[in-house]
């Protein structure tokens, strides 16, 4: 794998590949630290890996015509969708993986923008349960 | 997905509504004003993945006659002008899809009012930029 310019990520959430409306895409996982600081620590902290969660940050070009990013993503407003993303292109392989996430829509920005500017929003959705990672399937 | 022809196309009928002002998607060997020449400046290809969206920015000169003519100043005052049936701005985003051969388009900013050298001839001229979204 070399690095790579990214122009070609795949983004999906449920069914529907919205990467043409979408212009950046991040999933970012963390693990919760948990203190298990002792005496025994040398006057250092110390943590061990607590739960994990995730985050999965979106910015869309908007669209209210059919099929459009706005009719996709406003009527699944508090409720929980899976998100798919691929980084670089729809070939799914060891280094090109899939990423799987059921997050929670919970924010939409179907009215954004200033004047004169391309009609764009963002939007964050936090991860709910397992984000599971494959680097073999379809998109 | 429009190519930079059709778009160019596109804006030179949107320009060609435009009563008395011709119009030409070529640069043309000699000017007979009042004319419009649509050309393409720069393209920032991938605002979005897989190739969704490319935005073109278009220049539309508008060229109205000899600097020294009298009436060419108030003829290019009337296409600079955001309103009425001369206005360039308003006869470009009367269709903002160009016929659907774009997703979006909007005329940005009039810039470089003033003298145009063609061959021997100095007119007056001033230049339109167009912002276009499209696939």
């Amino acid at each position: 794998m070399a690095k790579y310019v990214v122009t070609a990520t795949v983004v999906k959430i449920g069914t529907t590949n919205v990467s043409n409306s979408c212009a950046s895409a991040t999933l970012e996982l963390t693990a919760a630290d948990v203190d298990v600081t002792d005496f025994g620590g040398a006057g250092w902290t110390e943590v061990i890996g607590g739960l994990k969660s995730g985050t999965v940050t979106l910015d869309f070009h908007n669209d209210y015509g059919v099929g459009g990013i706005n009719t996709i993503l406003n009527p699944l407003l508090g409720t929980i969708a899976t998100v798919t993303l691929v980084p670089n292109g729809t070939v799914v392989s060891a280094t090109n993986p899939i990423w799987t996430a059921p997050v929670l829509i919970n924010s939409v920005s179907p009215v954004a923008g200033a004047v004169g500017d391309l009609a764009t929003f963002s939007v964050s959705f936090p991860t709910s349960g397992e984000v599971t990672f494959a680097t073999a399937g379809t998109v | 997905m429009a190519s930079i022809t059709d778009i160019r196309a596109g804006l030179a009928t949107r320009l060609g509504t435009i009563p008395g002002l011709r119009t030409t998607t070529e640069t043309p060997d000699t000017i007979s004003p009042p004319i419009a020449i649509v050309n393409v400046s720069n393209v920032n290809y991938d605002r979005t993945f897989q190739r969704g969206l490319d935005e073109y920015n278009f220049v539309v000169t508008v060229i109205v006659g000899r600097v020294g003519e009298r009436s060419a100043q108030r003829l290019l005052d009337s296409y600079v002008s955001s309103t009425g049936a001369s206005s360039v701005k308003l006869a470009i985003e009367l269709d903002r899809t160009l016929g659907g051969k774009c997703d979006s388009l909007r005329v940005t900013d009039m810039r470089n009012y003033g003298s145009l050298v063609i061959g021997e001839i100095t007119y007056l001229a001033a230049e339109f930029n167009v912002v276009v979204f499209a696939q």
